[in-house]
């Protein structure tokens, strides 16, 4: 009972002190205050990102746990992390045996194949349509058509005409472009055009084979992808949605094309270009006259005028010619000003001229660089370092939901993992017996690299002695054939053991419970050791790439932040402390001088802290509640790709709990009473003749 | 009667910079209990190095200084302040209250540090030295809601609260008017006469001198004159609580 009487006196005065000592606990509870704050803020938008995030990345392709090589020469990076190229993970050769063994492990719902490639791909160029359309036309007897065609390729050919002038002033073989020029003004020339009418099969020759060359590989187009069990994949992962089109049919080879990739890398420029300024007016609130930025956008709109105009055939051009000139009455010249005019918005005339773009110029041109059905050719260099192609249907596209900004997560197209395996160079039996006829053929033996210089120059080289075949008799055939088969390949069928039985990069494991991660991980290791798998098993985080390791490293910033904040927090609570000591030397040294022994001085310094603290960090962590909960409601915009993949869409709305706030408050307290140590030894130091020795 | 404090060859030498001032220059006193005794003398004379001598707050270079039967250089920390909560009380020049604490609670102050009297009986104390400084009406009020005459007369309740054996006073006067100043040592020396509290206190005041019963004075760290002003008196009421 004394004892408690003692303490509430304690307790009394320190309450009181709080409020008679104003400037200094102002000071020293507002820092309080916003340490908690930022604790709560802090500690809330992380846990939201890494909640965010796992549903993005587990949802979409990385799965729980991912399991490569583990002699690997890279690490994993599913969203990209190396800084050339795809990194080099190793291979799971016979990938049935790692997904029976896995599947064995408790709490493991599903393994699934993948390999993470990127390969160029081919579409038709413009050219090459003209020339089969004429072609088709000159079949039918389609006049009117082959008037059409003859149209654009002659306007093809006399921009190629010009550009072969400039290309010839920076030639170093100016008599190659000569001749190049010669056949384009052939071409161009009214007598070529009879002669073809003549003699249709010669006319579409010559341009096949003198024309359609001279036209750049532009079209080729990067894409990555990743080959996996299609059917595995859609089922598991649950972000996936399909946007158009179709699954890929079981068993059947095919694409699906990521519709963020679609939109962006396949789409006409303008139409696309004119998307993205819809975006920066009317969702962000941007004007034209007010962001250079915008400007420089509606710039590269009017410069790639072509894109419409080129695609437009005669009646069409002059159709939308008229309706240009009824849309816009002032504006003069020919159809390529009208279009630049058209393009060329500001900020009175976007809704007008985009509404007109969407209506009259969109149905006339082609939308994308393929369609969805369309087969596509795509090539790549094997591991094996020759060039190998494959023709693919691309039957639909798909989105990641919540994802279908981001870039990093849009840039991943799905194969059929048969087409990723034929691609990567996997050797199958039918390959081998190939390619040793074609050895046996040319007289090559196999030459052990440590016998090679015998080989080559010794007294016995069977290398030299082997006749080579004449130039140019095997290469051309091969390769139609081998194009050929790859072109036939689409319509193989395969089974849920071919599918199984053969190579991966990489496999995703998706947990039926995900918060049994770390032990599920444990496990796997176990059992892949335990059969000798040689896999290294990774969580989502490590496997994502850089951006995984995201939230890692902001916990390590904020930490660090939060500590160097305390840090200084805890040298200016100190020195505050210190001086308001020093004022208070006199009160202490009489509680000395009338009886008081150290320990309540010393008690009544950290119930003042403490009680300043506790209301510090309450204000504080409520405040960061509070933000925190508003945020949550409002959202937090992604102001950047990469977030969006964190965020898992392009606002996050971070949760906030109670027990943040209380983790907050412990914080702080901690923080405050490591600051009162000193002013509080001090203060049990003073001495109680320094009461006797106050004069006023 | 027992000296309640003795003084025997008091020296204290306090480091200046370089030098060694001698405040004290070996300094015999002895206090019977019950005297109400000023310590006299200029400033810079001594006198409150010898009262924080008396006060336990400060130890003697050489010679001894014994209060209430102990010898205070041989005490530790802890010791001297229960020598001083149970024995001591103190009245200082600035009054020194508690800022935070009522006058009633700044008086119980002491009782709540010694710990052993119950509730009843600290307030019973509390209101009856408050009724005998003339304060029961401002009981409630704080330190800052008080004048200076008041705020001593809390201070002085304070001091006799645990009801000391000595009450050491330096200088109570010095920061108050002439009027309010006797006023306050008739106040000592009524409370002096009625619970037989020795009373030590310094001034360089006259007036006040010239109530104190026995005048020490000191100059330059000695005893220059130590007489009688007029006899203590059988105590009308004694410490009957203690």
């Amino acid at each position: 009972m004394k004892r408690l009487a003692r303490l509430r006196v304690l307790g009394q005065m320190a309450w009181r002190n709080l409020f008679n000592h104003k400037a200094k606990n102002t000071a020293v509870g507002l820092l309080m205050a916003f340490g908690a704050f930022l604790v709560v803020v802090g500690s809330s938008t992380l846990d939201s990102i890494e909640r965010a995030m796992t549903r993005s990345v587990t949802g979409s392709v990385a799965g729980h746990l991912q399991v490569y090589d583990q002699n690997a020469r890279d690490q994993l990076a599913m969203f990209g992390g190396g800084f050339m190229g795809a990194p080099d993970i190793g291979t799971i050769p016979d990938f049935g045996r790692v997904k029976s063994t896995l599947m064995q492990v408790d709490n493991v719902k599903a393994v699934i194949p993948m390999g993470i490639d990127i390969a160029e791909f081919y579409t038709q160029t413009e050219l090459d349509q003209a020339i089969e359309s004429l072609r088709k036309a000159l079949d039918a007897r389609d006049e009117d058509r082959v008037a059409r065609m003859e149209h654009k390729i002659r306007a093809m050919a006399k921009l190629m005409d010009e550009e072969r002038q400039n290309r010839r002033k920076i030639a170093r073989n100016k008599a190659e472009v000569d001749q190049q020029l010669a056949d384009i003004r052939h071409i161009a020339s009214d007598a070529f055009w009879e002669g073809l009418r003549r003699d249709p099969v010669a006319g579409v020759t010559t341009l096949d084979t003198k024309l359609a060359p001279l036209v750049d590989e532009a079209e080729g187009n990067g894409m990555q992808y990743i080959g996996t069990d299609l059917d595995a994949f859609v089922k598991s992962f649950d972000r996936f949605e399909l946007v158009q089109g179709s699954l890929v049919p079981s068993g059947h080879r095919g694409m699906l094309v990521n519709q963020h990739f679609y939109d962006n890398q396949l789409r006409n420029a303008v139409a696309r270009m004119f998307d993205d300024l819809k975006k920066e007016l009317r969702e962000d609130g941007k004007t034209i006259a007010g962001d250079p930025l915008v400007q420089n956008l509606v710039k590269r709109m009017v410069r790639q005028y072509r894109r419409v105009t080129f695609q437009l055939e005669p009646e069409e051009a002059k159709a939308l010619e008229g309706e240009l000139r009824t849309l816009m009455p002032d504006a003069e010249g020919n159809l390529d000003d009208l279009v630049q005019a058209l393009l060329d918005v500001d900020d009175r005339s976007f809704d007008t001229h985009y509404a007109f773009f969407q209506e009259h110029v969109v149905p006339r041109i082609q939308l994308y660089l393929y369609d969805i059905g369309d087969v596509i050719t795509i090539r790549v260099f094997t591991r094996s370092g020759y060039p190998k192609s494959v023709n693919l249907k691309v039957y639909g596209t798909f989105t990641f939901r919540g994802l279908e900004e981001s870039i990093l997560a849009g840039a991943h197209n799905l194969m059929d993992i048969m087409t990723f395996r034929d691609l990567y160079g996997v050797m199958t039996d039918e390959k081998r017996a190939e390619l040793a006829e074609i050895k046996a053929s040319v007289g090559l033996a196999d030459v052990k690299a440590e016998d090679a210089e015998d080989a080559l120059f010794g007294e016995d080289s069977e290398v030299a002695a082997t006749p080579l075949p004449e130039a140019g008799s095997f290469d051309e055939l091969a390769e139609l054939k081998r194009a050929a088969k790859a072109g036939a390949a689409r319509d193989e069928t395969f089974t849920q053991a071919d599918v199984d039985g053969g190579l991966a990069l990489n496999a995703a494991i998706l947990l039926k419970d995900p918060s049994r991660l770390e032990e599920t991980w444990g496990a796997l290791y176990g059992a892949s050791a335990q059969a000798k798998l040689g896999l290294q098993v990774v969580d989502w985080r490590l496997a994502t790439g850089m951006i995984g390791q995201f939230v890692s490293l902001a916990g390590a910033v904020l930490y660090i932040a939060l500590i160097i904040i305390f840090i200084v927090a805890i040298f200016i609570m100190n020195n505050t402390m210190v001086m308001a000591t020093i004022e208070r030397a006199t009160e202490i040294g009489t509680m000395r001088a009338i009886g008081s022994r150290r320990l309540f001085i010393l008690g009544l310094f950290f119930s003042e802290t403490l009680m300043l603290g506790v209301v510090a960090g309450v204000l504080g962590g409520l405040a960061g509640y509070g933000f925190m909960s508003y945020l949550g409601s409002a959202g937090i915009p992604a102001p950047s790709d990469e977030l969006i993949l964190l965020f898992s869409g392009p606002r996050l709305f971070p949760t906030v709990d109670g027990g943040q706030v209380v983790s907050a408050l412990i914080l702080i307290v901690i923080v405050s009473l490591v600051a009162t140590l000193f002013p509080a030894w001090m203060a049990t130091r003073i001495q109680p003749i320094v009461a006797m020795q106050a004069k006023e | 009667m027992d000296a309640i404090v003795a003084l025997n060859q008091v020296v204290k030498d306090y480091p200046l910079g370089k030098l060694t001032v001698q405040a004290l220059r070996g300094v015999d006193l002895t206090i019977a209990p019950g005297e109400f005794t000023v310590i006299a003398g200029p400033s810079g004379s001594g006198k409150t190095t010898l009262l924080n001598m008396i006060g336990c707050v400060d130890v003697p270079t050489t010679g001894s200084v014994t209060v209430a039967g102990q010898r205070t250089s041989a005490l530790r920390d802890r010791a001297r302040a229960k020598l001083r909560l149970e024995k001591l009380g103190f009245i200082f020049q600035t009054f020194n209250l508690i800022p935070v604490l009522s006058a009633a609670q700044n008086v119980e102050f002491p009782l709540l540090l010694d710990g052993r009297l119950g509730k009843r009986e600290r307030q019973r104390r509390v209101a009856e030295l408050l009724d005998q400084v003339g304060l029961s009406a401002q009981a409630r009020q704080r330190p800052n809601e008080l004048s200076g005459g008041q705020r001593q007369r809390v201070a002085i309740a304070r001091a006799l609260v645990t009801d000391p054996a000595i009450v050491l006073a330096d200088e109570p006067t010095a920061n108050l008017d002439s009027v309010t100043g006797l006023a306050i040592i008739d106040l000592m020396k009524d409370l002096n006469r009625r619970r037989n509290t020795t009373f030590i206190f310094s001034t360089h005041d006259e007036h006040v001198m010239a109530h104190a019963r026995r005048m020490v004075h000191i100059a330059d760290g000695v005893i220059s004159d130590d007489r009688v002003l007029e006899p203590t008196p059988t105590p009308t009421y004694d410490a009957a609580v203690a």
